[in-house]
Parts: structure tokens; sequence; C-alpha cells
């Protein structure tokens, strides 16, 4: 389910930046997370076609429409083709899925395949609503097939590397009140309602997205 | 307490000066050569692996221990980051199959010295005594050849070495701990008004985090990473609490060394040592004894890429008993939403348990039973958790950014032995050019009504607590068993000192050993089981040959 109210969503943290205590990381952790806001690595594994049905699909899972440009925007598809390009996977995968690259590859062009027979044009090609509509077809389809797969392997796959993505990035933390690396630092004042100086209370803690949606 | 120091000096090896790795103690490390004939090599540098090393190497054993992954130093080569921690987790490929398959990687299993400890949460609960005789009892699972009794001197000892935080422990064999509870954080506080408000036990631990100092380990500084490897050395694993007193005491770690065969003498049917692969070279270790430690896929899956003449089906796997009676623990995790902030990301993830549930309840429509412990998940996985209720696009960022308001309980229910769940052999080939583990699960009635009990208990328990709302996911967790131990070679693969039926000097001493899980999390008693296999070896070859 995908609430499609538009609109800005608001800053529940105004203020709030975990890049202002990078200063009090360790050095190997500080490497690895400021990596993340330079400049995204090239793409390496998604063919052109390819990487235009990733962004469009990332776009949507992520609910990123904004301006491509903004220094905000976490760049979700070349994350995933690094990860792609380096065969860095989760270590598994299920037996009636192909290994993850393929299985990308596959699902992406089923995508493509399916928009089109629907709307007659290409999945990126495509409007939000109409990409939001396949998507959540996927979705639903649950344990059933989707173009010769399990639909919610695919599911799995998609939103695996997507979140993993994402939820990495500084911006998103930013976002959910998450104060990223602690160490050497630590925290001194764990406990209900107890925040450490560089948190920033939730601007909106009765903005319950569970009793919104009911 | 007994004297720590003088079993077991690790603790004491390690720098004073705010580093956590003594670079001169690996640099000193003795060395043995290939062709060498040393008594006993090990595979596998993980829970069961380690205890293993550090006991025989204090008895005077010439031992190689033999890791497919890293050497780790916690300053250089781990972050306070959940993405950027995946090279802990094996991730050479899997497959996995059955109507309920359980995904690998992060959640299940680990690489490198220290083993999946390295990334475990910490909790280091001891199994109870019905644990070990289920099939008398319950007339479910299996009864193991041995009991409580033989094991508790071994808890204790394992928990002295760890060391182990938390209160005096009420249930099974009730106990105390060699180190004071930590005080809790939002999420612990969380459990402990809800089990208040519902009348139920719930007690602070137990945990294997320093509380306080021990030896040179400083104490925890609750920065709630401890599944991304602990850069304090605060949280045990045996990279700190059993690896340092090994090489003290002569053990060599050889790490980057992937074990590829066992090689049997087809004449003689001993093992001769074992094959690996170091740097792209194949080498092959002589050893007069060998150890399989290597978790419950990886070894079963050796056992089984070491076929031979003698062997066709597999090393030991005679009556088709190799990667049989593979278990999980049905883990799900259930959140509660609070309009406080509850910030669980502050403080270890492990903090408080119940084992109330733990027992058979003759009133209940399934036998034995479930545990419930807190669990705090970071970003990446509270995401997983988001997203497994369906959301995605605008909803998932809206439930996201209320994440400091939700508190998070795990339930690990007691998933009984079967034997059709297991590891085979897949026909996709590593890079090795080996067969990969196949792994295959599927649920019986009572593992899945255990799921949905403990759902529901842990649902009450937050609405006791004050939660508004609740939501699970489903997760699996702890894989022990494949190897197991049995009274004879009909029904296992090696007896009650972890001695393998089929090769008379072969060991297997890691998880796969264990015949029933409990709903206890397995690394003490796999280290406890390690322990009393090597002092078992230990006393009957006084000096080895
Ligand atoms: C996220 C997570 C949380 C956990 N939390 C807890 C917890 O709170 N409490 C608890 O008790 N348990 C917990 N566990 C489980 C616990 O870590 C494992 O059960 C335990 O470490 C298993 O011990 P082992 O000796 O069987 O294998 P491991 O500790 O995994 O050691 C196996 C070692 O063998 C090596 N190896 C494998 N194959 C080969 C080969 N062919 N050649 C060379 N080396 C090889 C591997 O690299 C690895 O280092 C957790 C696990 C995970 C993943
Ligand atoms: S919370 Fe404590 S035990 Fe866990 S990783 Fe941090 S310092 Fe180590």
């Amino acid at each position: 389910m995908s609430d499609t109210a538009p609109g800005p969503r608001p800053d529940r943290f105004p203020g709030f930046d975990v890049l202002d205590q990078s200063r009090h990381w360790d050095s190997v952790t500080t490497g690895v997370v400021l990596s993340r806001i330079e400049m995204p690595p090239d793409i390496r594994f998604f063919t052109p076609d390819e990487q235009a049905v990733a962004a469009a699909l990332c776009d949507q899972l992520l609910d990123q429409h904004g301006d491509p440009e903004d220094p905000t925007r976490v760049p979700v598809v070349n994350l995933i083709d690094s990860r792609l390009a380096e065969q860095q996977t989760d270590g598994w995968r299920y037996q009636d899925m192909p290994e993850d690259a393929q299985a990308w590859r596959d699902t992406l062009a089923a995508l493509d395949r399916e928009a089109t027979n629907r709307f007659g044009v290409g999945f990126a090609a495509g409007s939000r609503a109409q990409q939001a509509m396949v998507i959540q077809a996927v979705q639903d389809l649950g344990s059933a097939d989707w173009h010769g797969l399990v639909a919610q392997h695919v599911w799995s796959l998609w939103s695996r590397y997507a979140c993993t993505a994402f939820y990495s990035h500084p911006s998103a933390w930013n976002e959910i009140g998450f104060p990223g690396p602690a160490y050497p630092r630590g925290y001194k004042n764990p406990g209900v309602d107890s925040r450490e100086p560089f948190e920033v209370p939730d601007a909106f803690p009765d903005d319950d997205p569970v009793r919104s949606s009911r | 307490m007994t004297n720590v120091r003088a079993r077991n000096e690790s603790a004491w090896l390690l720098p004073t000066d705010g580093t956590r790795t003594n670079h001169r103690l690996r640099e000193d490390m003795r060395r043995f050569a290939d062709t060498e004939e040393v008594d006993l090599v090990v595979v596998g540098c993980g829970a069961g692996g380690s205890v293993m090393t550090q006991r025989l190497a204090r008895s005077g054993w010439r031992v190689v221990v033999l890791d497919a992954g890293p050497f780790w130093d916690p300053d250089s080569d781990w972050v306070s980051d959940e993405a950027g921690s995946h090279h802990l987790y094996w991730t050479e490929p899997r497959v996995i199959a059955g109507a309920n398959p359980v995904p690998l990687g992060s959640n299940n299993s680990g690489r490198g010295v220290g083993g999946s400890m390295v990334h475990y949460a910490g909790y280091t609960p001891r199994f109870h005594p019905s644990d070990f005789e289920t099939f008398t009892r319950d007339g479910v699972g299996a009864d193991w050849p041995l009991d409580y009794t033989d094991l508790k001197g071994y808890y204790r000892a394992i928990e002295e070495e760890l060391p182990v935080a938390g209160e005096k422990w009420p249930w099974g064999d009730p106990h105390s701990y060699p180190h004071r509870p930590h005080p809790v954080g939002g999420n612990g506080e969380i459990f402990l008004r809800g089990a208040l408000a519902m009348g139920i036990t719930a007690k602070v631990g137990p945990v294997a985090i320093t509380n306080g100092r021990f030896g040179n380990r400083p104490h925890c500084i609750y920065r709630g990473f401890c599944l991304q490897g602990c850069k304090v050395n605060a949280k045990a694993s045996p990279l700190i609490t059993h690896i340092p007193d090994a090489l003290a005491h002569g053990a060599e770690v050889r790490a980057d060394a992937m074990v590829t065969r066992v090689e049997v003498d087809q004449r003689t049917g001993r093992a001769t040592g074992v094959h690996y692969v170091r740097g792209g070279v194949a080498h092959f270790q002589r050893a007069a004894m060998v150890a399989i430690a290597g978790y419950s896929i990886e070894t079963p899956r050796l056992l089984l890429n070491s076929a031979s003449a003698r062997f066709p089906d597999g090393l030991c796997n005679d009556f088709d008993q190799v990667g049989r009676y593979l278990m999980v623990q049905g883990a799900p995790q259930t959140a509660g939403r609070f309009d406080a902030e509850v910030r669980m990301y502050k403080s270890p993830p492990p903090e408080v348990s119940s084992e109330e549930f733990y027992e058979t309840d003759p009133s209940k429509p399934y036998q034995r039973g479930f545990s419930i412990q807190t669990v705090s998940p970071l970003p990446n996985t509270w995401a997983e958790h988001v997203a497994a209720q369906g959301h995605w696009g605008r909803s998932l960022r809206e439930y996201m950014s209320d994440y400091v308001h939700w508190s998070c309980l795990g339930a690990l229910c007691e998933f009984l032995p079967q034997p059709d769940n297991r590891v085979t052999l897949a026909e996709e080939k590593d890079r090795h050019g080996l067969p990969v583990a196949r792994f295959s699960y599927t649920q019986c009635d009572n593992d899945a009504a255990l799921m949905r009990a403990a759902q529901a208990a842990m649902e009450d328990l937050l609405h006791a607590a004050g939660a508004d709302e609740v939501i699970t996911i489903d997760r699996f967790a702890h894989l022990v068993g494949g190897a197991r131990m049995a009274a004879d070679e009909q029904h296992g693969v090696v007896d009650s000192d972890c001695r393998t039926f089929a090769v008379p000097n072969l060991l297997i001493t890691d998880g796969s050993v264990l015949p029933t899980q409990g709903s206890a999390n397995p690394a003490l008693t796999i280290m406890a089981v390690a322990a009393r296999a090597a002092e078992r070896l230990a006393s009957r070859r006084s000096h080895p040959d």
C-alpha cells in the first residue's frame, strides 16, 4: 500500500543533522558514511534501459519524486548497481529465483513488458499513477506467479535492496531522527523520553502513522 | 568467582592503550608447516572451534585453526554502521528452499576469527534441564546422550570467561551471573513495564557484555551496534575471549583459509588432515586429529563435499544422517508504538528476557515453548520490519520517520528437529568449484502454533505497556543441528563427546551437534559442549603422540 496523499512530508526533527556530529566518529566509520554523500558511483551493471526502469521503480518504492539535483536525494539506483556489479549479495537466494544480479535484470525487463502490455508505454515512460499500478499489482499477487517468478520473492528482492540503500544514507537518518554512528562517543542518556544533547525531539509526536491511516 | 585469569588469560592479553588488538601477540604467533603433522587441526574459528582450540592449546597440544574469513582488527575492520558491516556475514552463495525457506546471510551466519559471535546480539542464556530430554518428557524432539548436569560446570566456566552480566536467573536450573545486570534503555524499560502490568516475570540479561572492566576490556558504552561487531571490546566473541589465550599457548590461527575437503585414509579409515585454499593456492595440512566447527550449514556441506570411495554419500554419512535435523528458532518480531520516545537504538539490543513461556504448558495445544527478549533493530532492519507490513512509497517513509516511537521485542520459538529440514548440495558451485549448500525448511504444525502464540504474548505485553498499535514480522534465527549428537550411528553423526561414529579421529565441535535447541540462544551451549568435548579428549590422551 502506498498512500498517495499529496504535499510535502512534515519535517519531524527540525535542525537535526547527523553530520554535525561527524567529528566525533572514528575515522574508519567516517570514511564509510561520508563516501555515501560524495558523488554517487557510476552505473556499471545496469544497461541504460535497465537503469531507467530501475530509477522509476526506486523513486516509487521510496517516494523520491523531487528534483534529481537535490543534494539530499539518495542515489538509490547507483547504490544498488554497485552492489550488483560487485556481487555483494545477502548470501542467499530463493531456490525459485535466479541469482540476484540476473533476477534484477529479469524483473526490470518484466516491469517494462507489463507496462507496455497494460498502457502501451514502457515502465519508465509511464505516468506515476501507471507505474504505481504496475508495482501494486506485483505486491498484491503474494505467492502467485508474476512473469514466471513468485511475486513475493520479486518484492523481497526489490524492497531489500532499495530499503538498505536508502536507510544507510545520512539524509534518511535525519528524516527519522537517528544519529547514525556512535563510536567512540556512545550514549549517556538511554531510556524512555531521554535524549542526548545532540538529539532533537520529534516535533510531531502525535503524528502516528498508524492512527492516521485508520 | 573462581580465578578466571588462571584458566583463560585472554582479557588480560588485550591492549590497555585504547586500541583493541594485541598485534604483537599475532606477529609472534607460532606457525606450523603444512607438512608437519599437528596434533589437531580445527576447521572454523567461531564459537565451538575457538573454545576447542584454546582448551587443547592449554593442554599442550599443537593446534592449528583454519578460518575462511579474516583475522579481524576491530579498530580498522569494523564500523559503527549497519550497511558498512556487510563483510561480517557469510555471503558466499547458498540456496534456500522448502515450504518455509529461511533467509541466511546477515541474519544467520558469520565468518572470520570469532565466527558468528562477532555479530551475534550477545544473549547467553543456558538451556533448561528439560531441553536434554524433550522426547521422554513431552514426546517430541529428541533426547540428548548427555544431560544438563553433564554441562553445568562448563556453563559456569564459560559464563565466567565471557563474562555474562544479568540478574539472578529464576528459570531452568536457577543460577546467578558473574557480572551485575546492566542499566536498561528505552526498549528494556518498556519490556519491564509491560511484564509488570501483566504479572509476567522478566529479568535483565543474560548478556555477554562486560559491566565494569574485565581484564583489559572496557565496559559497554551503550552505543547499540552489537550486531555490527563491538568496536569497544565490551561484547564477548572468541576473537577476544579465547583466541588471545590460545595464541599465548602456542596455537596458530590461519585466517583466510577455506577448507575444501577432509581427507580420510581409505585403508585405515582415519582422517589425515584437511585440504584448504589460501590466496588461490591449494594446500594440505597434515593432522593427527581433525575437528570441524564451520557452523550448521558449512559443517554438513564440508562433510558432503568430502565424499570418497569409502564414504560415497559424504563423510560420516553411512546412515543418511548428515545435514538432517537442522533447526532454526522461529523468531517473530513484534513492535509497539508509543507516544513517548523510546529510541531503542540507544543501549545494546540484548537487554531484558523472559523465560516464563519456555516449558511445555499442558493447557496449551502445542508442546514446548518460547522465550521473549528485547531486539532493538537499527534503521535498515527496521525498514524490513515496516516494509513487511506492505508499506512502500510515501507510507513507508512516513512509518519510518516514526522510528523513535517504537519498541521492539523478539521471541525465540523452539522449532522441533525434523529429518527433512536439511542441508544438501545444490547444482550451483562456488568460486572454488564446490557445490553450494541448499538449505530446505518446512515448519510442522507445532512450530507454526508456537509462532502465533509467541506473537500474541508479545502483543499483549506491548499493549500492557501502553502501546497503541503493534506490528509483527516473522523472522528466523540461530541455526543448530545438521550433524547431531546421538546414542548411536543410526540416529546421529557424533557421540556425546562430539566424536564422529564413522571416523575415530574426527570430531565435530560446533552448533551442528545440538539435537534440540530449547528457546535459548545457542552460543553459550555451543561453547559449553565444545569445552566438555575438549576436556574429555585431553584427558583421554594426556599427551598426544
Ligand atoms: C545476527 C545474529 C544474532 C545472534 N544472536 C545471538 C545471541 O544473542 N545469542 C546467541 O547465543 N547466539 C546468537 N547468534 C547465533 C550464534 O552466533 C551462533 O549460533 C554461533 O556463533 C554458532 O557457533 P558455531 O561454532 O556453530 O559457528 P560460527 O560461530 O559461525 O563459526 C563458524 C566459523 O567457521 C568458519 N568456516 C565455515 N566453513 C569453513 C570452511 N570450509 N573453512 C574454513 N572456515 C570455515 C566461518 O568463517 C566461521 O568463522 C546470533 C547470530 C546472528 C547471525
Ligand atoms: S552496545 Fe556495548 S556491547 Fe554493544 S557494541 Fe556497543 S559497546 Fe559493544
